[in-house]
């Protein structure tokens, strides 16, 4: 039976990715939040530990004038695309170390259409950096793609693979803001970004929230028919050497991402090896960043992926299941709220009650990963 | 016509300029733009470097959309342009690439030359670096 400092997610809930203008951020993770608790059994007075992420929608703290005036010690969190991952480790380690028994993740966001705007000021670089047009997200993911194709000698074909099952995925997910299917052929021959990407092969700025309700090990059972657990959760940023967004220059290689670093530790953490995963979730910011990530936390080996990818194993009904919500891809990126949408879709499949199409078999490992500037990654193990 | 380099703190002063970045002491470490602080050891001071002028394409894309402020477009507005990562050895650099789409491909040797990003409200052609083939026949 389950130990008392070991964490489970008992509840999940999730407002629809996508673009609804009638919805604040607010208003998307205040019923992400009821729908955790609902899905918990229990009450916002419950809730001994919060945290919550945003990058651009508000401070979430302030959500606990619309959940009830508790007291309870709401932390608020920003830390790009390791939002969801941060959160969670907070109310983890605060339930842990025994400040309270039942806690909740929140992450939400709301962006503007169209590429991400950024300073180079913010970054530490001068103007000339931005105004010669090198400050661009889409450039970064583009030259990484294309230096990782020519050194394991793989086409763009498994580019369009990636993207063609997301939205596949996608179609079939009530929570999903892409939901149209689109061929190997539409996404190749889609209007080109940066070559080897096309628009098709990146996600898009949306919106959305998701909550998770986290409770210790001896509660667990009480308040949750299949509670699901833990295992691990690594958070890491860059080393030395590492190959990131809006770098004017790069040491002579070999390039360890920060991906590599945070799978190891999750999986070590875990006692499990990429091998035991039965369904996982990988940052796809871009074809090319999921196709990266899949060798980065150890799920195949390099240049393996396009053999992967045609052979149907990261399908939902494949070996290795990979977004099967659609990802990113499928779901757009609320900064905020991405990766706790990933924990959403992976508790479900391990509940066996997948929104969207699920995995068969009972998959009792998942796995989630995400990435992002400046050289950040989280990784998680949760089991049933 | 005048012209200005867009940085002057990114270049030797030299005619034609060179790329300067800065060198660890402790470490060897070669670092782009200059900067007071080695990122990779703590021991080591920071001197000023001048960086190769030549080195190979490590890896390329095309900038198809026309990117939103602050950047600045070339007095002709802007069209697709190339860049890339150029290794010199001890450093690889991101830069503009002046060489055709159709020849630029992973390992093509490059040398250093000047673009110009824009031109300023009073005419001036405003430079910034980038590399271009290195064969003067292929242009
Ligand atoms: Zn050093």
């Amino acid at each position: 039976m389950s130990r008392p400092e070991e964490i489970y997610v008992v509840g999940c809930g999730m407002h629809p990715f996508g673009r609804d203008e009638s919805v604040s951020g607010m208003d998307m993770a205040e019923r992400a939040i009821r729908e955790a608790l609902a899905d918990a059994g229990v009450a916002w007075a419950d809730i001994g530990y919060a945290a919550g992420g945003s990058d651009v929608s508000g401070k979430p703290d302030t959500l606990v004038g619309r959940l009830g005036l508790t007291g309870v010690p709401f932390v608020n969190v920003q830390n790009g695309c390791a939002t969801g991952a941060s959160t969670v480790l907070a109310v983890a380690n605060a339930l842990r170390a025994g400040e309270a028994s039942l806690g909740l993740a929140v992450g939400f966001d709301k962006h503007e259409r169209g590429a991400f705007h950024v300073s180079a000021a913010r970054y530490g670089l001068g103007d000339w950096y931005a105004e010669t047009g090198m400050m661009l997200t889409t450039q970064f993911f583009a030259l990484k793609t294309q230096r990782y194709l020519h050194e394991y000698a793989i086409g763009e074909r498994a580019l369009a693979m990636v993207a063609a099952r997301a939205f596949r995925n996608g179609s079939r997910h009530p929570l999903a803001w892409r939901r149209k299917e689109l061929t190997e052929e539409e996404i190749l021959g889609s209007a080109e970004v940066s070559p080897p990407l096309t628009q098709y092969m990146f996600c898009s700025p949306g919106q959305g929230a998701a909550a998770l309700v986290l409770a210790r090990g001896d509660r667990a059972f009480d308040l949750c028919e299949r509670p699901v657990k833990l295992a691990s959760l690594a958070f890491r940023t860059r080393r030395f050497g590492s190959f990131e967004v809006f770098a004017p220059w790069l040491p002579p290689g070999p390039h360890r991402s920060p991906s590599v670093d945070a799978a190891e530790a999750v999986f070590r953490g875990a006692g499990l090896r990429p091998s035991d995963v039965q369904v996982a979730q990988l940052q796809d910011t871009d074809s090319g960043s999921e196709l990266i990530h899949l060798a980065e936390t150890g799920l195949c080996g390099h240049g393996e992926q396009p053999d992967l990818l045609a052979s149907g194993a990261t399908d939902p009904t494949g070996r290795i299941p990979v977004n099967t919500d659609g990802g990113c891809l499928a779901g757009g990126e609320p900064v905020g709220a991405s990766g706790l949408r990933q924990f959403h879709e992976v508790v479900r499949q391990l509940q066996g009650r997948a929104p969207g199409e699920q995995v068969p078999g009972g998959p009792r490992v998942g796995f989630t990963h995400v990435y992002g500037a400046p050289g950040i990654s989280a990784c998680a193990v949760l089991t049933v | 016509m005048t012209t200005r380099l867009i940085d002057e703190s990114l270049f030797d002063g030299a005619d034609p300029p060179r790329l300067v970045g800065a060198r660890c002491t402790g470490c060897r470490t070669v670092v782009f733009p200059r900067q007071d602080s080695c990122p990779r050891c703590s021991d080591g001071a920071m001197t000023a470097h001048v960086l190769p002028d030549s080195g190979e394409i490590w890896s390329w894309t095309v900038q198809s959309f026309r990117p939103k402020e602050p950047y600045r477009p070339p007095a002709v507005g802007h069209q697709p342009y190339a860049l890339g990562y150029v290794d010199l050895g001890e450093i690889l650099v991101e830069a503009r690439l002046d060489i055709p789409r159709r020849l630029i491909r992973i390992g093509l040797p490059v040398r250093l030359t000047t673009v110009e990003a824009y031109r300023d409200e009073d005419g001036t052609r405003i430079l910034t670096f980038a590399f271009g083939s290195a064969a003067e026949d292929e242009r």
